[in-house]
């Protein structure tokens, strides 16, 4: 920048550009120019890229629930895949449908932490802390209109991290289709292995619940004879992964869970 | 011709300007296996004692003898016991161990197939870690010493006899390369190189290597091991399981290759103390924090663990705390080499390997990481000590 | 000029290496490096990062006060920083969702900041850009290096695609679990860096102290 120097008496801002780099006038106008040129370009970013990322989020999760249904293919249409789907907020308690907040924008992970959304809970098997008073459940039904899968998000603490996931189930709301966690961090090539595939399709055809009614699907190292319906192995090496996965299985296909929409649905109360 | 006279003639090919210059660390490790080194230390100042590296190492591998002999014994009972109990042999140790029987109340049939498990892990230790030794050396032009013999014999007992063989190569080359070399070999090395070999397989094939099933080598034999069992159900299912304070003391439980015996790393202890190569101090501070700690534990309790109510002549019998005691804790190099600080280190160690089987529900077994741990503050430990020693002499001469 | 350029290029990759050598930017080539993929996208965002970041700053050099030049390094790092975050999650979700907060930390990579300071400040535009373009693949190549390491070994894949079939799946490979968990790039790294030493000893630092030999042979 050679013509600094050159003739201080060109008005204002030439006299300005001639003052010294390291004078006080100037560290200010470098350190207010440079900040706001930095936040004109950050903040043009990031809400010119906002929808970009929504969409990714939402897209992210349709394409969790449409792999757990056993719908994705690489490559496909994902939120056109998705419209098969309706999703359906339920009233935990009672098991029923509700219309108190919209489906298509509940965020059932983020109403747990708020108190009105949610309860606190005193038996607390899955390591959860407060649990939402709604959940958002995913109906996938076929041509003739007929209810042929549902989907339930389930999460629940492990070794290091909570898992989250989503369990598919048939419409009799007993016969598990495919479960699968999309966040979770247990450890690589343990407890990790929670994504392995050849693990995941063990769960294919295991039932909740026993003729009598008991919630009875297990996941564990050892079969107890004529449980192999309600068995799935543990993972070799991952104890308390296994055991994490194990209770929040049972968590939410409990009581405290969705047994009372599932014996509704069953039951073809809703 | 004698086997001196042998060694005089090809000597000089060996040495300085002769043909094979480049290989008289091989030639240095076989000759001094058989015979006294010549060499004296010249320098000053002059230590004399009968007591050389060569006979301290040595006096540990024979202080190995009572745990290599029980889990000789131990392994094949345990082998034996479960094809007894309907499991099918299989392999090429069943042509082998046909010819004595199953039979495991047969001691030798016992001994016969406990050393089909043991034998090969050991070779293939000491081909490979021997393989990595005299690289280093031919290349370092240092000479290899014996500590490797109680680098492999130390590293053999703590492997699960179901270790596949290859994972058993890996695991020394990484103890002896990574453990030892790196820091320049013998004596300079600040972690104990069997342990590292050790927890380079637990970390890296943790399915096979962690210490929460049992490790009998009987095809389709699983279960949880003593510890394990302790985690889940408490100490008092152990005895539901067949486990009774005095087996796990004798050591006929499931476990690594030689670890199991309390009695028989007792019997190697006292050998190390009586020959003053085991420092006392290690051992005080080593029972003392884990016994302090363990107490403290019972105290305070706890519903959901039941760990926390395992009494401490427990702990000493269970896993490896016996065996690390005797052979791992003892070990001059990477201990502390101070008097304070070896009190300080072993109780660290004592109080560490508690803290993971009690605490920390992913490892059941805490010895050996609860040793590396402690391997790594020894120096500071040390540093410390001698600052405190330097500021009380400085004080009393103001 | 043309040798120059090519110098300022090269030279961080074996020679100036800015991981083997200088020993910067350890973290993130720990927590990035268990599968390639992840590593090649943080080497592409370090390598943007510290290219534009060292020539704005460089453009700029000769109106930013000393006494505020750390801070306004520091403003323009972290807005590209945050740039690129942005345009991560926005073309390349999941894998933004695996660098997850690796990408703001490379704000925080010495590499990026040390060549500001060291080269940036006292060179033109053009020479600091290829500076920190060769830096960035300086760290990009030990990244990728101890990526194929832990990826082949720790999942028997490379880039995704398996190449060891994992006994999981059904294959014979045992997977080496270590190489999976961070700390194993700490050996992967110095024994890279004992190779790259072996290989060029004029890297060996020198001893800060000897090691007196009492023993006479």
């Amino acid at each position: 920048m050679s013509d600094m120097s050159n003739d201080p008496k060109g008005g204002f801002i030439a006299r300005f550009k001639a003052l010294p780099t390291d004078s006080i006038p100037k560290t200010i106008f470098v350190a207010v120019a440079v900040c706001l040129v930095a936040s004109m370009i950050v903040s043009v970013a990031a809400v010119s890229l906002r929808p970009v990322q929504e969409a990714n989020k939402l897209l992210d999760k349709q394409k969790n629930i449409l792999q757990v249904a056993g719908l994705y293919e690489d490559g496909m249409n994902v939120a056109e895949a998705f419209s098969q789907f309706e999703p359906r907020v339920v009233e935990i308690e009672t098991g029923t449908y509700t219309d108190v907040v919209d489906a298509t924008t509940f965020d059932d992970i983020g109403a747990a932490s708020d108190p009105t959304m949610s309860v606190e809970l005193d038996d607390d098997p899955a390591g959860i802390g407060r649990q939402s008073k709604y959940a958002t459940v995913y109906l996938l039904k076929d041509d003739a209109g007929n209810l042929d899968k549902v989907i339930l998000p389930i999460y629940g603490y492990g070794l290091w991290s909570t898992l989250y996931g989503f369990i598919a189930l048939e419409e009799n709301g007993n016969d598990i289709y495919g479960l699968q966690f999309y966040d979770h961090a247990e450890t690589p090539g343990l407890g990790g292995e929670v994504d392995n595939p050849r693990w995941k399709t063990q769960w294919s055809g295991k039932k909740l619940r026993d003729d009598q009614g008991d919630l009875k699907i297990t996941v564990s190292k050892t079969t107890a004879t004529g449980q192999e319906a309600h068995h799935v192995d543990a993972l070799a090496g991952a104890t308390l992964t296994s055991v994490g996965v194990d209770n929040l299985v049972r968590f939410w296909m409990g009581q405290q869970g969705f047994a009372p929409y599932l014996e509704n649905l069953a039951g073809g109360n809703v | 011709m004698g086997v001196r006279a042998f060694f005089d003639r090809i000597e000089p090919l060996f040495e300085k300007g002769g043909k094979y210059e480049r290989y008289y660390p091989v030639f240095e490790a076989i000759e001094s296996f058989a015979f006294t080194p010549k060499t004296v230390t010249t320098a000053a100042p002059h230590a004399r004692s009968f007591v050389d590296m060569k006979r301290i190492m040595t006096y540990v591998v024979i202080a190995t003898i009572p745990c290599i002999l029980v889990g000789l014994w131990n392994t094949g009972y345990q082998a034996n016991a479960a094809i007894a109990s309907g499991l099918e042999p299989s392999g090429w140790r069943a042509a082998i161990a046909g010819i004595f029987g199953y039979n495991p109340a047969n001691p030798l049939a016992n001994f016969a197939h406990g050393l089909m498990y043991f034998l090969p892990i050991y070779i293939v230790t000491l081909a490979v870690g021997g393989f990595w030794e005299i690289l280093f050396a031919t290349v370092r032009r240092h000479e290899v010493n014996e500590g490797f013999l109680v680098t492999s014999m130390l590293y053999t007992l703590i492997l699960p006899a179901s270790a596949p063989l290859w994972q058993v190569a890996l695991g020394i080359s990484f103890g002896v390369v990574i453990g030892k070399e790196v820091f320049g070999g013998t004596g300079k090395n600040f972690l104990n190189p069997a342990l590292v070999g050790r927890a380079f397989l637990y970390f890296a094939y943790p399915a096979q290597m962690s210490g929460d099933s049992v490790w009998t080598p009987v095809d389709g034999f699983s279960g949880a091991t003593a510890l394990a069992v302790s985690a889940s159900e408490g100490y008092q299912a152990l005895v539901g399981h067949g486990i009774t304070w005095m087996d796990a003391f004798i050591g006929t439980i499931q476990g690594s290759l030689g670890e199991t015996s309390t009695l028989a790393a007792m019997l190697g202890l006292a050998f190390l103390l009586a020959t003053r190569i085991a420092n006392w101090r290690l051992i005080v501070g080593c029972l003392g924090g884990m016994i302090a700690f363990s107490l403290l534990l019972n105290l305070i309790g706890s519903d959901s663990n039941p760990m926390f109510a395992m009494p401490w002549y427990w702990h000493l019998v269970l896993g490896g705390y016996a065996f690390g005691l005797a052979f791992m804790v003892t070990e001059p190099v990477s201990a502390s080499h101070t008097n304070v600080g070896r009190y300080i280190y072993g109780a660290l160690i004592g109080f560490m390997v508690v803290m993971i089987r009690v605490v920390n529900p992913a490892f059941p077994e805490g010895m050996m990481l609860a040793i590396l741990f402690a391997n790594i503050f020894a120096p500071l430990i040390d540093h410390f000590v001698v600052r405190a020693n330097i500021a009380r002499r400085a004080k009393r001469h103001v | 000029m043309a040798q120059k350029t090519k110098e300022l290029l090269v030279d961080p990759l074996v020679d100036n290496n800015p991981i083997t050598l200088q020993v910067l930017g350890i973290c993130s080539a720990l927590a990035v490096t268990s599968s390639l993929q992840v590593a090649f996208v943080m080497t592409l965002a370090v390598t943007a990062v510290t290219g534009l970041s060292s020539f704005f700053i460089s453009t700029l050099r000769n109106h930013i006060p000393s006494s505020i030049r750390i801070i306004v390094q520091m403003v323009i790092i972290a807005s590209l920083v945050i740039l690129v975050d942005q345009i991560l999650k926005a073309y390349a979700f999941q894998i933004s969702k695996t660098l997850s907060v690796f990408v703001g930390l490379i704000i925080t990579n010495c590499i990026v900041m040390g060549r500001a300071e060291a080269f940036a400040m006292k060179n033109p535009p053009v020479a600091s850009l290829i500076d920190g373009i060769g830096n960035g693949l300086g760290y990009g190549l030990i990244l990728m290096l101890v990526g194929v390491i832990r990826e082949l070994f720790g999942s028997g894949s490379l880039f995704g695609v398996t190449i060891l079939q994992t006994v999981n799946n059904g294959g014979w490979y045992v997977p080496n679990g270590l190489l999976l968990l961070p700390p194993s790039a700490f050996f992967v790294i110095g024994l890279l860096i004992w190779a790259f030493r072996s290989w060029k000893p004029e890297q060996v630092e020198a001893r800060e102290y000897k090691i007196q030999s009492v023993e006479a042979h």
